[in-house]
């Protein structure tokens, strides 16, 4: 056994890298699978997923080590097509359903791969040992034409299948709402109603629900605004005594667990009479985002060049002129993005809500929609087209604006 | 009264052998109450009835089929032995006289046969809703004695509330915790002018409301979280709790399953956090590399669990878990994922995991763009490869964001509420006062709070909770450099 010298060694077929990194892949995601499959019962798909699985490995362990062991490719290759076999097997006599498809797909995809590359010409010439200056060009330039192509289609099954667990839920639950019935089973598709949609815009309670939650998200973000835009600029803007000490404050308040202000909270807005009223909701929400509201701010105003102001003060502006009139206006985009946040948060807040407001029609829609999700007598079909009806104006801010909020969150929750 | 005759000449079909006269009753407005109808009944009972039936409904009625029976009142031959009063069960309160009812051993209403009349205020009824109410004489096997005829009545008494709780400490506390604030700004303004810093006393104006309203808001409520520890406040007396001592926390420290939520929540925690900062390290490294196809339309896709409010993706998720979900649906099985502990421990991980991937995937998306890629090209030229690039190149770059945002993870996780409320409500249930199978520390506390009413306990828990997590916060603080941007 004599290792190729030099140069040679690491010349190495895309295809042979690529089988390394996906192999291994593949067999993960196979017990993954095999799980899945222990949770159906199904012992003729359990012992073709494990023998897939042992292929996998085998036919890896034949790509290590000396590779002019001709027998070893042979080996490889007759084991991926072994597992070919295995996949046709099991799409023969097993069901035929997405999933099973997908799941047979993760054996025969691989198998067929490393098959078909392990008996192509180029992998043959490697693997017999040639290390001539023309094979390794040769081979190199077959490398750089296959490896961005390779490295694609790893990159887009990575990602298309994080986006699995996403787009299905939702094709999931607009297919509920869609449904007659307010239950969750039937196939994809298989009819159509707009009744659920009917049913939720009709309702007088999910119209005060939606009417609750305005009040109360639009009431936070004008009060936590009128509080958080002052202090954001006075710490951005001024050194004064004390001036750590409550900006520090500021970020400690932000790691106090919500449970252990709930409680007293609770019993104060008991005690004042708050309880059931978007007043309530207002008064604790606007203190509870504005320590990040005034970081955010504090943030933006900072990025606004002093030497505006000094100029302006020499003009002769007032302090008020110069916030309303240079200030203001520069820094609107941040302003918009501090009440945007301000306003989701009120919007999606759950705990609060749940525990301030328990007449339903004081409920917010966080609480509204969860109280149609009871342990019994569930009502999923209109659950399913409210939640479409209220997700889709907030996941269209969100997007519209997704890079000014994680900028804005980032600079409140870790150092700018 | 013209419904209630038709009524009556429908019973008379139906009913056709009915011996007596149909109760006199009318409604008395003037003694009616809140959820209270006052009826008086003028009727004498006849030998066969041993009893009066009072039906209502809120719809005309001509067969007590269409009514709901509320109360009996007993007619009987003697009271000898009996006592008058009023019941417990505050059903109806009944009168003979002007005088409580007697009752019997049962504590059904008595009236004395030859009796001419009685009176009885009937609870439940609905404010300011027309009820139909009808007396009907019964006999000793149920059946009517006389016809049916309802008359019609409603109570439009408002509720008289009883007075709230006293909340002028409340009020105060408030007040002066506003002037405190007020007063230390006021002297910190006065000193910054002694020292000659004169431009800068107008910033305390401009922060004196967010300081009022955090300290009324956020630090008040901790103080008075942290007192209740110490007193025996339960939702039973409210506001009226008294010193305690350390007993809440000799109550937290032996409750059965202490460990057990101790434990759930430091596996909920870090598992969570740990698949967050992988799986979304792993989807922005994909992103931001160069080349990749359809890079805008994946992250809007991937971006979508964080864009979409968390309780509806939760709610979501419960239904796809449930026997007759998507899940089911798509393996063919009929599994509940949340009937026994580890499965449902598992499920509920598993769908915050999906919550949480998108703010970790964006903010260390921003991180690595701001790497430069000169350096990944010098080690490419080098043949470094990709993994080594990886381990040696972007992580010690990415080091000044990961250790802040995972600890910001911790922090988001540990005190997350929703995903195990909204999926389990820390179900399959284990015992009665104890932590369910996925209760974590926060969902805990939340019923003991308001489930079971423990005031007190609850607080003592919150404080528990908090130490610990002061102790993370500390080292948040010290390692993100959080401060820097003070200076």
């Amino acid at each position: 056994m004599t290792p190729a010298g030099g140069i040679m060694a690491w010349v190495v077929p895309a295809e042979v890298e690529a089988l390394k990194r996906w192999l291994p892949v593949a067999a993960a995601v196979l017990l993954v699978i095999l799980g899945l499959e222990l949770l159906r019962g199904d012992e003729t798909r359990q012992f073709g997923i494990l023998a897939a699985i042992g292929l996998f490995v085998a036919c890896r362990a034949c790509l290590s080590g000396d590779r002019r062991a001709a027998w070893k490719r042979y080996l490889g290759a007759v084991l991926a097509a072994a597992g070919f076999v295995v996949a046709v097997q099991l799409l023969l006599v097993g069901g035929r359903s997405i999933y099973d498809v997908w799941s047979v797909a993760w054996i025969a995809v691989p198998a067929s791969a490393a098959a078909y590359w392990l008996l192509s010409p180029r992998v043959a010439a490697w693997a017999s040992g040639r290390d001539d200056p023309a094979f390794v060009d040769a081979c190199l330039g077959g490398n750089r034409r296959l490896e961005p192509r390779l490295r694609q289609v790893g990159r887009q099954t990575l990602l298309v299948h994080a986006c699995l667990p996403v787009v299905v839920p939702l094709v999931w639950i607009a297919d509920v709402a869609v449904s007659p019935g307010n239950i969750l089973g039937g196939a994809i598709g298989d009819a159509f109603t707009v009744d659920h949609f009917a049913n939720v815009l009709g309702s007088a309670t999910f119209g005060t629900w939606v009417r609750n939650s305005f009040i109360v998200s639009v009431g936070t973000t004008v009060a936590g605004l009128l509080l958080a835009i002052p202090a954001g600029y006075a710490f951005s803007r001024y050194r004064f005594s004390g001036r750590r000490a409550a900006m520090f404050l500021f970020v400690l308040v932000q790691m106090f667990p919500g449970i252990i202000i709930l409680l007293p909270y609770f019993m104060i807005m008991k005690s004042l009479g708050l309880l059931n009223t978007s007043i309530g909701l207002i008064i604790a929400y606007s203190v509870t985002a504005l320590p990040l509201c005034v970081w955010m701010l504090k943030g933006f105003f900072d990025s606004i060049p002093m030497e505006i102001e000094e100029a302006a003060a020499i003009e002769g502006c007032t302090q008020f002129q110069i916030f309303r009139h240079i200030i203001l206006p520069l820094s609107l985009p941040a302003v918009a993005v501090t009440a945007l946040f301000s306003f989701l948060t009120a919007w999606n807040e759950f705990l609060l809500a749940l525990v301030f407001n328990t007449s339903n029609d004081q409920y917010t829609l966080p609480v509204g929609l969860a109280s149609m999700i009871p342990a019994t007598g569930q009502q999923w079909g209109d659950f399913a087209a409210a939640s479409i009806l209220v997700s889709i104006p907030v996941v269209i801010l969100f997007i519209a604006f997704q890079k000014a909020l994680v900028q804005g969150l980032s600079v409140g929750a870790v150092k700018g | 009264m013209h419904l209630a005759g038709f009524a009556s000449l429908l019973a008379l079909a139906s009913i056709g052998a009915a011996g007596d006269l149909a109760p006199d009753v009318t409604a008395d407005p003037a003694k009616h109450e809140y959820r209270r109808i006052h009826v008086d009944v003028r009727h004498a009972p006849g030998p066969e009835t041993t009893a009066y039936q009072v039906w209502f409904s809120e719809q005309p009625f001509s067969s007590v089929a269409d009514a709901e029976l509320h109360s009996t009142v007993l007619v009987v031959d003697s009271v000898a032995g009996l006592a008058r009063g009023t019941p417990v069960f505050d059903i109806q309160d009944c009168w003979l006289d002007g005088l409580p009812a007697y009752r019997d051993a049962d504590d059904f209403p008595v009236v004395l046969r030859g009796t001419a009349s009685w009176s009885c205020s009937l609870s439940g009824m609905a404010p300011g809703v027309d009820q139909w109410i009808a007396v009907l004489p019964v006999d000793r096997d149920g059946r009517s004695t006389s016809l049916l005829s309802p008359i019609q009545a409603r109570t439009d008494v408002p509720d008289q509330r009883t007075p709230e709780p006293d909340t002028l400490h409340i009020t105060l506390t408030l007040v002066s915790i506003v002037l405190a604030v007020i007063v230390l700004l006021s002297y910190l303004r006065r000193r910054d002018i002694r020292g000659g810093r004169v431009q800068s006393s107008r910033a305390y104006a401009y922060v004196v409301p967010a300081l009022i309203g955090l300290a009324t808001l956020t630090f008040y409520p901790i103080t008075y979280g942290v007192w209740l520890a110490f007193t025996d406040a339960s939702q039973s007396h409210l506001g009226q709790e008294s010193w305690n001592g350390l007993a809440n926390f000799a109550t937290v420290g032996a409750s059965p399953g202490v460990v057990r939520v101790f434990l759930f929540t430091m596996v909920w925690t870090f598992s969570n956090v740990a698949a967050h900062v992988a799986l979304g390290l792993l989807l922005a490294h994909v992103l931001t590399r160069p080349g990749v196809r359809g890079r805008t339309a994946y992250r809007t896709i991937l971006l979508l669990p964080w864009a979409i409010p968390g309780y509806i993706s939760v709610l979501a998720w419960n239904g796809i878990l449930q026997p007759d979900g998507l899940l089911n649906a798509i393996l063919g099985t009929a599994a509940d994922f949340t009937a026994t502990p580890n499965a449902a421990r598992l499920s509920v991980i598993l769908v915050n995991v999906w919550l949480g991937i998108p703010f970790m995937m964006m903010v260390l998306s921003g991180a690595l763009q701001g790497i430069g890629t000169d350096m990944f090209e010098a080690a490419e030229l080098e043949g470094v490869s990709r993994w080594d690039q990886f381990v040696h190149l972007t992580l010690p770059n990415l080091k000044g964001i990961l250790v802040p945002i995972s600890l910001l993870g911790f922090i988001f996780t540990f005190n997350n509420f929703n995903t195990i409320y909204l999926m389990t409500r820390g179900n399959p249930y284990v015992g009665f006062g104890e932590p369910g199978a996925t209760d974590t520390l926060v969902t805990y506390v939340f019923s003991v709070a308001f489930d079971y009413g423990q005031y007190g306990v609850a607080a003592a828990w919150s404080v528990a909770i908090f130490l610990l997590l002061v102790a993370f916060s500390y080292v948040y603080v010290k390692r993100s450099g959080v401060m820097e941007v003070a200076r």
